[in-house]
């Protein structure tokens, strides 16, 4: 028996059509069910969710994002235990936290900048959000104990490997980034032309009233 | 609660399409000549259809679970459930893509391979078709093989959506290799 032959038209063509035909209907009928977000750090985003370890004084435990929202916005600190400009965000922060705990949840994360000198743990990071007895702080020159500023109450995340602050485009330290409570990007340090010469303390001003 | 999970309409629908993908593919055997490789390359074009479906559930749900709005697709409890595998930021992406997308491009691909098949079997690039769609199925095996270790080890849960798209991949093979065997045993046409 001779081998068939097959068309005399190229069909792979038609195939090709066929096929993103139905990925088009397929893909079209899932955007409407429900729409892609968009995940990331700028306002107007949903923040990126993560799971990490975290310290709320008293054991390391799991720790993800979008598990610690309530009806209360969400004031995102990126700290780094050795950034002299991070010493003195402590006193900003406790300030803040006084003044707004009611309206705003605040959650630190704690980076570890790859500048010599910032060597950073778990337990500097203990001693810098408790105010305990640790040499260490401030490149190394300063004991924890000392930071300005009274010992904070809310949880310090462990980002020593900086995965958070990659993933959240962080330029450096002290940033902030505010989010309300359903986990959207109200207010990104970095976007200060949506906001000019707005701090944070001035945004929460703004955004809680 | 994994009673509930398993009786979702959703998922006994896609069930539904796996077992019809099976039937049809299993009517190939018994058919000899060109009748039965049409059977297969049906069985695996519905194979790739319940894939692509399924893929583009789970990014559904994905959508849905960024958005912190997952009640109706996913229990909040359970071994098997969607929202612990899929909601996990650690491993619910490759490189930022959501696994939905990447499992739904891939079935894309693979749809397209057996659907040129399927249009014209006697074509002079069937065989070498047939063999991109069997390395190209290939390919997703160590990424299943990763998923459902990411289920089993790393989250303990099962998402029963991810397993439809896991089981459409591994039927396709079966399909793909079925037509593999009659290309080798003259049986194609």
């Amino acid at each position: 028996m001779s081998e068939p032959k097959g068309k005399d038209e190229d069909v792979r063509v038609i195939a090709l059509l066929a096929t993103l035909g139905v990925v088009t209907i397929v893909g079209l009928a899932a955007i409407i069910v429900s729409p892609p977000v968009k995940v990331g750090p700028l306002e107007g985003e949903i923040a990126p969710d993560f799971i990490e370890n975290a310290y709320s004084g008293a054991e390391w435990e799991s720790f993800r994002l979008t598990e610690a929202y309530d009806d209360r916005m969400i004031l995102i600190s990126f700290l780094d235990t050795d950034c002299p400009h991070c010493w003195d965000e402590g006193a900003t922060l406790s300030n803040l936290h006084s003044t707004y705990n009611n309206d705003v949840q605040f959650i630190t994360i704690a980076v570890q900048l790859s500048i010599t000198g910032h060597d950073s743990s778990r337990e500097e990071i203990e001693a810098f959000r408790d105010k305990t007895n640790y040499e260490g702080c401030y490149s190394g020159s300063q004991n924890c104990v000392n930071r300005p500023g009274s010992a904070h109450s809310w949880t310090y995340v462990d980002d020593i490997d900086l995965s958070i602050a990659k993933n959240w485009d962080v330029p450096g330290t002290p940033f902030s980034i505010i989010l309300d409570s359903n986990g959207e990007v109200i207010w990104n340090q970095a976007q200060s032309d949506n906001h000019p010469n707005e701090d944070v303390e001035q945004a929460l001003a703004r955004l809680v009233g | 609660m994994m009673a509930s999970a398993l009786a979702d309409p959703k998922l006994l629908l896609f069930i539904a399409g796996l077992l019809a993908s099976t039937y049809v593919l299993s009517t190939s055997r018994s058919k000899a000549g060109v009748e039965g490789t049409v059977a297969a390359l049906n069985g695996s074009l519905l194979f790739a259809t319940v894939g692509l479906a399924s893929a583009v559930w789970t990014w559904i749900i994905h959508n849905q679970l960024v958005m912190g709005d997952a009640t109706e697709f996913c229990a909040s409890e359970g071994i098997v459930q969607c929202g612990s595998v899929i909601g996990d930021p650690r491993y619910n992406n490759l490189f930022g893509v959501p696994w939905g997308v990447v499992g739904a491009l891939a079935f894309t691909a693979l749809l397209f391979l057996v659907l040129s098949i399927r249009m014209d079997v006697h074509a002079k690039w069937a065989e070498s078709y047939t063999n991109y769609a069997w390395y190209a199925g290939l390919a997703g095996i160590p990424f299943l093989l990763y998923l459902v270790g990411v289920e089993a080890f790393a989250v303990h849960h099962i998402c029963p959506f991810c397993t439809i798209s896991h089981l459409s991949l591994v039927g396709f093979l079966g399909s793909v290799w079925l037509l593999k065997g009659r290309r080798e045993n003259k049986n194609w046409y």
